[in-house]
């Protein structure tokens, strides 16, 4: 069949050629178009039921997606200033001009409750007033104090050693998206230019971590792609010291990656962290494939082929295998395409269409180009260099198939020992340096105020169930479960706001802090808050109109997504028990859940994608060599450099993240190109009548040389990921490094030993060779 | 008054609002007005105070039946929230001329009113002095016919329209032309506040006493 397509593409490469070329260059303007895009709504499909539960919650309390400035003074008193609360108050009302600002909350917009003295004619009075009022009637000293005293802004506008105040920023969520870097750059301007001498200015919040992920995307793109090339092009060059191979190699790269991109756009598909990653994908594969290619013809010019003889062999040899090799990992990426996360479904299509692409540019682009090209029948440098050694290598694994097994089964035991310690966790501030600006702000606000992550509960019933007096009770009960995780650092309800406003229309000091027996009382207290606008808008977030929903507020120091998904479950639970029988639903919702919702099926979907994968490859190998017995071979050395590579991240401490797990399906996607390259070879050779050995050695020298050349290169471009200052995308780097390492052992001498040792399983002769391979 | 929240719900709120003009050669100095809450049930009986002072913060007095006592309240502003509603005091009891600088902008506008008829008007820009005000721009029609506001849009600090005030209904009622319906809707805040006035009287020999903080804390008889 591989040699009828060769029939086929032969009077018509260049026709096919031609319009590889024209499709590139038609793409190469949508390519540019491509939007970067990490927010929710690249993640979640407007139909997932977590989404529009937020979506529910974000229509009733306004979004929870926030930005956290966090002032730090460089002392107590430099904080409990005036010139700090001025500036404080010109930062908050210029942010409030700002596109998108929904809501500012500062020292400057909040709002305290005070008793007012008795008059003359006996009456009190209540006063809900700004807090920042204060500083012209009572002193900056003054409003500090009374702002620490407040238990509402105490640890999340100011900190509890008064030296850091917060200025929080909600937006019009259907509006931010789409100009967010902008308002963010504009936000810090103005932080900036208002900061008093001596403070320090530190940003944190869901979406100034959104935002630095959308800037690590384009890192990822623009800073670490012409590296890479450039790295990966001087390995080629180095390798086959051939300019026109490494010109063509890279022409068809950027073909490639031009196709993936451009119908990746085409599709409308935008990109975010996850989909950066289809661009080394299609990078590596593509070299891998473009490698095997050049060799073959190199090798079949050498031997004294016609350059159309060249091309029918290389093709007639490698199609079935390439195609192989791309359509298992083309299938396991597509497997993601049902995901209910939009990310990983365009993802997995887009990462399907370029190893597709790979292989279509690499058996029609590369072998008419080196077809047209003048042979060059020198041998390459690599050849030589890697010929000696690899013969030894194959020597060595014929004749210790017990030792290279054995230790093999040591390596693979430690290797599942780590495997033991790895920990499935997404920190997404963890990610980042401790000295970088997100790990600072993390520090400072985790440490100092009221913590960058958060959830809410949302609570559900009847119109005016929220202002039940037993209602509130149990909110108060909830709150005091949830505060008692150690992450957590502020939780606020209804209750607290009934209990303040109480406290002060009572005159009991905090005797009075207590939630009223009636409903009636609950009611008019909570108007007399919304007499003032602040405390009306402050509580509309709170409590809807008419007090049939209720939020409680969670705030959490930066954690393991994991970890905090355990926490939502748990605390899905208490508020279903707290609330039973009530009347009352509770729904956990909030952009913490949600993001720790996403990573958790963001690893787990790609663990069930990599499985599905390894599945998929053996019925593909099966489909290949029709042979039950070749499938249960390439399981050895398909699943070792897996192992390794994961046991080396548990004993390093790597967490299995939204990063480091695409490993696996890149590692899979190589790691079985070599399987089914050398299983090929080696049947190939048996069919010849050679003996295993020799048909292991054969397998060894020849595909084995292109599987260390793809893992060279490769390397050599994917280490230069390790210097970003994104953890992830460094792991990325260094473990996709290792993996192809770990392949190429596995296998040159895993896969020959385990045929040795079971000759009579594996090494059959396989009856006399097809005529499509015997010209080989 | 019918409350509308950003996700369509209302809430009817009934009260009544009595108020006294105040100033040089009248009985108090300043004006005063109180409004009682008749309806929903759990704020019956609430009554909001305020007396008016020229040179002075306001005072604002507020009775909370479910208490018992009345309490002061501190001073909101004129662009404050009335009572929870999307109308600000100043919408209600109307505002300081000095407040704002005018600029007539087309003295041929036309306002078509809610039944179809079309009137001539004034289109009126009113930029408040408060560089800081919530509200700094607003741009009414005024008719000519009738010296009364009808529509009204209102800019916020970022120079957007949040909110627009529409008259629905206009009577002479004692001979003083009156808003008897008319809407206020907040486009940011996705909120609507209509209010409908169902009985006004002007003239009816109110004294200085039916505005003390005894009579606040009478409630509703």
């Amino acid at each position: 069949m591989s040699a009828a397509l060769a029939r086929i593409l032969w009077p018509i490469r260049w026709a096919l050629t031609i319009a590889l070329v024209l499709g590139a260059l038609a793409f190469a303007p949508a390519v540019s178009r491509t939007t970067i895009d990490n927010d929710l709504t690249s993640w979640f499909s407007p139909d997932a039921p977590v989404y529009q539960q937020y979506e529910r919650f974000r229509e009733e309390f306004g979004g929870t997606r926030t930005l956290i400035v966090a002032l730090v003074a460089p002392s107590r008193d430099a904080l409990f200033t005036r010139e700090a609360f001025d500036a404080i108050d010109r930062i908050s009302n210029a942010i409030d001009r700002v596109e998108t600002v929904e809501r500012v909350s500062s020292l400057s917009t909040a709002t305290v409750v005070d008793a007012l003295p008795v008059d003359a004619e006996g009456i009190g009075g209540i006063e809900v007033r700004p807090l920042i009022d204060d500083v012209d009637a009572k002193g900056a000293v003054a409003a500090a104090e009374r702002a620490l005293d407040d238990a509402l802004l105490r640890g999340d506008l100011i900190s509890e050693d008064g030296t850091v105040a917060a200025v929080i920023v909600s937006f019009d969520e259907a509006r931010i998206d789409a100009v967010r870097g902008g308002v963010i750059d504009r936000i810090h301007a103005i932080v900036d230019a208002e900061l008093p001498d001596g403070f320090e200015a530190f940003y944190n919040g869901s979406l100034e971590i959104s935002e630095t992920y959308n800037r690590i995307t384009v890192q990822n793109q623009t800073k670490f792609t012409p590296p890479i090339l450039l790295l990966t092009l001087g390995a080629v060059y180095v390798m086959f010291r051939s300019a026109r191979k490494t010109a063509l190699t890279l022409a068809a790269i950027l073909v490639s990656v031009l196709w993936t991109l451009g119908l990746y756009s085409l599709l409308g598909f935008g990109f975010n962290v996850l989909s950066s990653m289809i661009l080394p994908l299609v990078v590596v594969l593509a070299l891998a494939d473009d490698v095997h290619i050049v060799q073959h013809f190199d090798h079949a010019i050498r031997d004294g082929a016609s350059s159309k003889e060249a091309f029918h062999r290389a093709i007639t040899h490698l199609a079935a295998p390439l195609f192989g090799a791309s359509a298992t990992t083309a299938l396991g990426m597509l497997s993601l395409a049902t995901s209910e996360v939009v990310a990983v479904r365009t993802f997995g299509i887009g990462a399907a269409i370029g190893v597709m692409v790979d292989f279509a540019v690499s058996i029609v682009f590369v072998p008419t180009l080196l077809a047209w090209m003048r042979p060059e029948s020198t041998q390459p440098p690599q050849e030589r260099w890697f010929l000696g050694p690899l013969t030894r290598v194959a020597a060595f694994s014929t004749s210790h198939p017990r030792a290279i097994l054995g230790t093999a089964l040591a390596i693979a035991l430690m290797a599942a020992a780590g495997v033991t310690r790895l920990q499935v966790d997404t920190n997404h501030i963890a990610f980042f340096s401790r000295t970088h600006p997100l790990g600072q702000s993390a520090t400072v606000i985790d440490g100092k105020l009221g913590g960058v992550y958060g959830f809410q509960i949302m609570l559900e019933g009847e119109p005016g169930s929220m202002q039940q007096p037993d209602t509130l009770r149990r909110m108060d009960q909830l709150a005091e479960r949830i505060a008692a995780f150690p992450e957590v650092r502020k939780v606020t309800t209804l209750a607290d706001y009934v209990k303040r406003i109480n406290r002060e229309l009572e005159g009991r000091g905090e005797a009075g802090a207590v939630i009223p027996e009636t409903p009636e009382t609950i009611a008019q207290e909570l108007f007399v808050f919304t007499l003032a606008d602040e405390g009306r808008h402050e509580l509309s977030r709170v409590v809807s109109s008419d007090a049939s929903a209720a939020q409680i507020s969670i705030k959490l120091q930066a954690m393991s997504s994991d970890r905090l998904f355990d926490y939502v479950a748990d605390v899905e639970r208490f508020a279903v028990e707290t609330f039973a029988a009530t009347g009352i639903t509770t729904t956990v919702t909030g952009s913490g859940k949600l993001f720790a919702e996403l990573d958790h099926y963001l690893v787990t979907s790609q663990i069930t994608s990599f499985a599905t994968a390894f599945v998929t490859v053996f019925g593909v190998i099966f489909i290949v060599f029709r042979s039950w017995r070749y499938g249960l071979l390439a399981i050895i050395p398909n699943l070792f450099p897996v192992l390794a590579v994961f046991g080396v991240m548990g004993w390093l401490d790597i967490s299995l993240n939204i990063a480091t797990v695409m490993v696996a399906s890149v590692a899979l996607g190589i790691v079985d190109d070599d399987t089914i390259h050398f299983i090929s070879r080696f049947r190939l050779e048996r069919r010849r009548g050679v003996t295993v050995p020799q048909a292991i050695h054969a397998a060894t020298i020849h595909e084995g040389r292109a599987a260390l050349t793809t893992a060279l290169i490769n390397s050599a471009g994917f280490a230069v990921l390790m210097m970003s200052e994104y953890k992830p995308s460094a792991w990325f780097g260094g473990m996709l490094a290792l993996t192809m390492v770990v392949a190429f052992l596995a296998e040159v001498f895993i896969l020959p030993a385990t045929i040795v040792l079971w000759s009579r399983l594996f090494g059959q002769q396989g009856g006399t060779p097809r005529p499509a391979e015997a010209v080989t | 008054m019918t409350l509308v929240d950003r996700r369509g719900r209302t809430r009817e709120r009934a009260l009544v609002i009595t108020g006294l003009r105040g100033g040089p050669g009248r009985p108090v100095p300043g004006d005063r007005s109180l409004v009682r809450f008749t309806a929903p049930a759990d704020i019956r009986g609430t009554g909001f105070l305020v007396w008016e002072h020229r040179d002075a913060d306001d005072e604002r007095f507020l009775y909370l039946p479910a208490l018992g006592r009345v309490r002061r309240i501190a001073g909101s502003e004129a662009q404050e929230s009335f009572v929870g509603s999307d109308f600000t005091y100043e919408d209600i009891g109307g505002r300081e001329l000095d407040d704002y600088t005018y600029r007539l902008l087309d003295e041929d506008a036309v306002w078509e009113a809610p039944d179809g008829t079309r009137h001539p008007a004034w289109r009126l820009e009113s930029t408040s002095r408060d560089a800081n005000a919530r509200f700094t721009r607003i741009v009414s029609l005024v008719r000519k016919d009738v010296p009364i506001a009808v529509h009204a849009a209102i800019f916020n600090r970022r120079g957007e329209q949040q909110k627009t005030f529409d008259a629905r209904k206009i009577e002479r009622i004692d001979g003083v032309w009156t808003v008897t319906e008319m809407t206020m809707t907040d486009a940011l805040e996705g909120t609507r506040t209509d209010l409908r006035v169902d009985k006004a009287e002007y003239g009816v020999g109110l004294r200085p006493d039916d505005f003390s903080r005894v009579q606040l804390e009478r409630g509703i008889r």
